[in-house]
């Protein structure tokens, strides 16, 4: 093995990925992208609506002062929440659209005396077809009948957010209503419709405690990020084995270097590219946090430690040598791309496999089948960051791992090795599985 | 040191199998430094499966090859240089970026490599193309992309597989000048073709082989002597009488404006050239013909195939 021709090979896989717009693109583009589809839609819900005209007949007069309250509270109260940090995202998505939509509501008045309910609304159509009011609703003679019906007609039907939110009034107005009939107190009404806070502390096997909740979304970003960065740079590498296959350029490099040699030198060079990658990412990710340090750490949030970081990169490495000589197999074994996309089915649904199999180690890091599908080949280097994110797992636990993982990719190597040097000179038609087996027992 | 360890290449009873199929049977043969060796056969003989194993992609099931000195062609890859019969170039990738991968691959690296990018690309023709992408090549500018690729590490065994097909004659005839050239500098060169009129140009010895197997080898002059006919091309007026005795004359083949005797079996063109004399006959040209590698070759496997 000449290690020259090795780096040889590597610097000229890397400069043909790294040296490219889609390689910029892809690093720069895509995290922002993310980040603006991230926040673009909660920007827009903060955006303040138009004003609502609304008119509530309420034949009772009951309902109406309860919803006009309510209604007119809540905006009030929304803002003040919105000044308060919150970290957990799904926390602040759940309440989005009640909470945070900032449409004033004017209750405009309207006489019903003596008018009959087929000519009230033909009066308020006409009123919004005038321009002069944009919605009604119309409380129904026995509002607190648990089968009664609401009407609201709205110029803005669509509009989700004014509709979720007048159902929230008015469900508050209803229930104070009926709570009015038993002898509770107006202040004792405020504290039954008081929320609840729910604060999840974590116990980890020492016992002490933590805020729960981050480690989940660093678990969940760091397998999405090694799933995606692994079908990525997997494609790559079956598309440049397939175009030197398909262009014969492989006859050229065979005579210039042993097939072990070129191969094990694209690995390397397509990985490293991922690396570079996957190390811009989680750098520019870093610098982020730490600006934002004070005030994270004001909420309790802590980084994760540098052997950790480490840990990701081995199991980085360690899936991406699984999955890509598979790809590189795949590629030596057939004769177009398209073929290749076919067959690249088997390792494809094996990473899925393994992505969702980390949805279950999300769930409860200790349990045995996460420490099973921490160990196993395939899906560990998915898997294993997963766990080392959300607690502390022996050593014993992660030495296994790397060693069970660590003899897979050899032995992955060395059988693609095997079917790429007979599989790069077939020209002309697929290689059939018989065949393959018999390249990996004869050569 | 005896003759034989001064070959550059040796090949000592190989035989490589697929499977069932014998691509390669029991052939042996050295190819000595500074000729030009013409590798011939028809499609399917082996050509391409021993010159494999020659460049270290294959390995013989059974024989020896030694290339260089070295038993184990592998090692002496850095000094073979070879254009394949099935080539190509990176489609997206700037012909100098190819340039030096492949000199890289051949342990030429840095501003040597430059140097030498840029004379093959003068020499060529093509130094205006250098920063240019292959998919803006014409096919006749990709090949002699290939050939420098072949070239560029500057080695001592050049092995070329057809490397005149899809040019164009004026490109044929400048190949053949640079491969002239490396001669005189005592490159061995390994030259296998289906053309048989370049092969006859070029070529100091030859191999013929046939369905894995020898046909004939040996000097130019000596493949050509194999051939069993005597032929004399001719221009006569009368004689006919004895073009057609068949004791003297096995076959008349007319052309334009002249015929080709075939002689019969053991007749001297001599004994011929007098028969027409005494015969009255006005010879305005009679000439022994030599065989042409083209005929050697229809008459060894043409009756085979």
């Amino acid at each position: 093995m000449t290690l020259s021709k090795i780096f040889a090979v590597i610097k000229h896989e890397y400069k043909k990925i790294v040296l490219k717009w889609s390689f910029l693109i892809g690093t720069f583009l895509v995290p922002l992208l993310g980040l603006v589809f991230t926040f673009i839609p909660m920007l827009l819900f903060l955006i303040k609506g138009e004003t609502l005209r609304l008119v509530i007949v309420d034949p009772t007069e009951k309902i109406k002062p309860r919803l006009e309250k309510a209604l007119s509270e809540k905006s009030t109260n929304s803002k003040k929440k919105e000044l308060e940090p919150k970290l957990n995202t799904l926390e602040t998505q759940k309440e989005l659209p009640e909470e945070a939509s900032n449409t004033d509501v004017v209750f405009v008045d309207y006489s019903i005396a003596e008018k009959s309910a087929e000519q009230i609304r033909r009066e308020l159509n006409a009123m919004i077809t005038d321009g002069k009011i944009d919605a009604y609703l119309i409380v129904p003679e026995d509002p607190l009948d648990p089968s009664a019906s609401y009407e609201f007609y709205s110029r803005k039907a669509e509009d989700f957010i004014v509709n979720s939110r007048l159902k929230g009034a008015l469900e508050r107005a209803i229930r104070a209503e009926r709570l009015s009939k038993t002898k509770i107190s107006e202040e004792e009404l405020e504290f039954l419709n008081s929320e609840v806070k729910l604060s999840v502390k974590k116990l980890d096997k020492q016992g002490s405690e933590e805020e729960s909740g981050q480690g989940f979304w660093i678990g969940f970003v760091i397998a999405i990020l090694i799933y995606m960065i692994l079908s990525v740079y997997g494609q790559t590498i079956l598309s440049a084995v397939v175009e030197e296959k398909e262009t014969r350029i492989a006859e050229i490099l065979f005579s210039s270097a042993k097939p072990f040699e070129l191969m094990i030198g694209k690995l390397i060079g397509v990985g490293l590219a991922g690396l570079t990658q996957l190390g811009i990412w989680l750098i520019s990710a870093s610098v982020i946090l730490i600006f934002s340090l004070p005030y994270l750490a004001l909420v309790g949030f802590k980084l994760i430690s540098p052997s950790v970081l480490i840990l990701f990169f081995v199991y980085f490495t360690l899936g991406f040598f699984t999955y890509a000589s598979i790809f590189a197999l795949i590629g030596s074994m057939v004769t177009s791309v398209q073929e290749g996309g076919q067959f690249s089915f088997l390792p494809v649904m094996i990473m899925l496999a393994s992505f969702y199999l980390c949805f279950l180690v999300l769930r409860d890091p200790s349990s045995e089948i996460s420490f099973w599908i921490s160990i196993a080949p395939f899906s560990a280097p998915m898997a294993m960051p997963v766990v080392l994110a959300l607690e502390k797992p022996p050593i014993w636990q992660i030495t296994l791992s790397i060693f069970v993982n660590v003899l897979a990719v050899v032995g992955i190597v060395w059988l693609a090795s095997r079917v790429y040097r007979v599989g790069m000179l077939m020209y002309g038609k697929r290689a059939t599985i018989p065949e393959v087996w018999r390249w990996i027992k004869e050569s | 040191m005896n003759e034989n360890s001064k070959a550059t290449v040796k090949v000592e009873n190989v035989t490589k199998k697929f499977g069932d199929f014998v691509a390669v049977s029991d052939l042996s043969f050295e190819i000595k430094p500074g000729r030009v060796f013409g590798f011939l056969g028809p499609n399917g003989a082996g050509k391409t499966t021993t010159i494999r194993m020659i460049v270290g992609i294959l390995l013989p099931d059974e024989g020896k090859i030694e290339v260089l000195g070295s038993d184990s062609p592998v090692k002496v890859q850095n000094k073979i240089g070879y254009l394949p019969e099935e080539r190509g170039l990176y489609k997206k990738m700037k012909i100098e970026d190819q340039l030096r991968y492949f000199a890289a691959l051949k342990g030429i690296n840095g501003s040597e490599a430059d140097r030498r990018i840029d004379y093959w690309l003068e020499k060529m023709g093509l130094l205006q193309w250098k920063k240019k992408k292959t998919t803006d090549l014409s096919k006749g500018m990709a090949q002699k992309i290939q050939f420098i690729s072949a070239v560029l590490h500057d080695p001592e065994l050049l092995i070329l597989d057809e490397p005149f097909s899809g040019l164009d004659p004026i490109n044929v005839e400048f190949l053949i000048e640079v491969v002239s050239e490396l001669k005189q500098q005592n490159k061995t060169i390994i030259f296998s073709t289906h053309l048989m009129e370049t092969a006859e140009r070029l070529c100091d010895d030859i191999l013929l082989i046939n369905k894995s197997r020898k046909v004939i080898s040996g000097t130019l002059r000596e493949v050509k002597s194999s051939f069993s006919k005597n032929l004399v091309a001719l221009r006569i007026v009368g004689g006919d009488g004895i073009l057609s005795d068949k004791e003297l004359v096995a076959e008349v083949k007319d052309h334009a404006d002249e015929k080709e005797v075939v002689l019969a079996n053991g007749v001297d063109a001599q004994v011929l050239l007098k028969k027409l004399i005494e015969s009255g006959a006005r010879i305005l040209k009679f000439e022994c013909v030599e065989p042409s590698l083209r005929d050697v070759f229809i008459e060894k496997i043409g009756g085979e195939n």
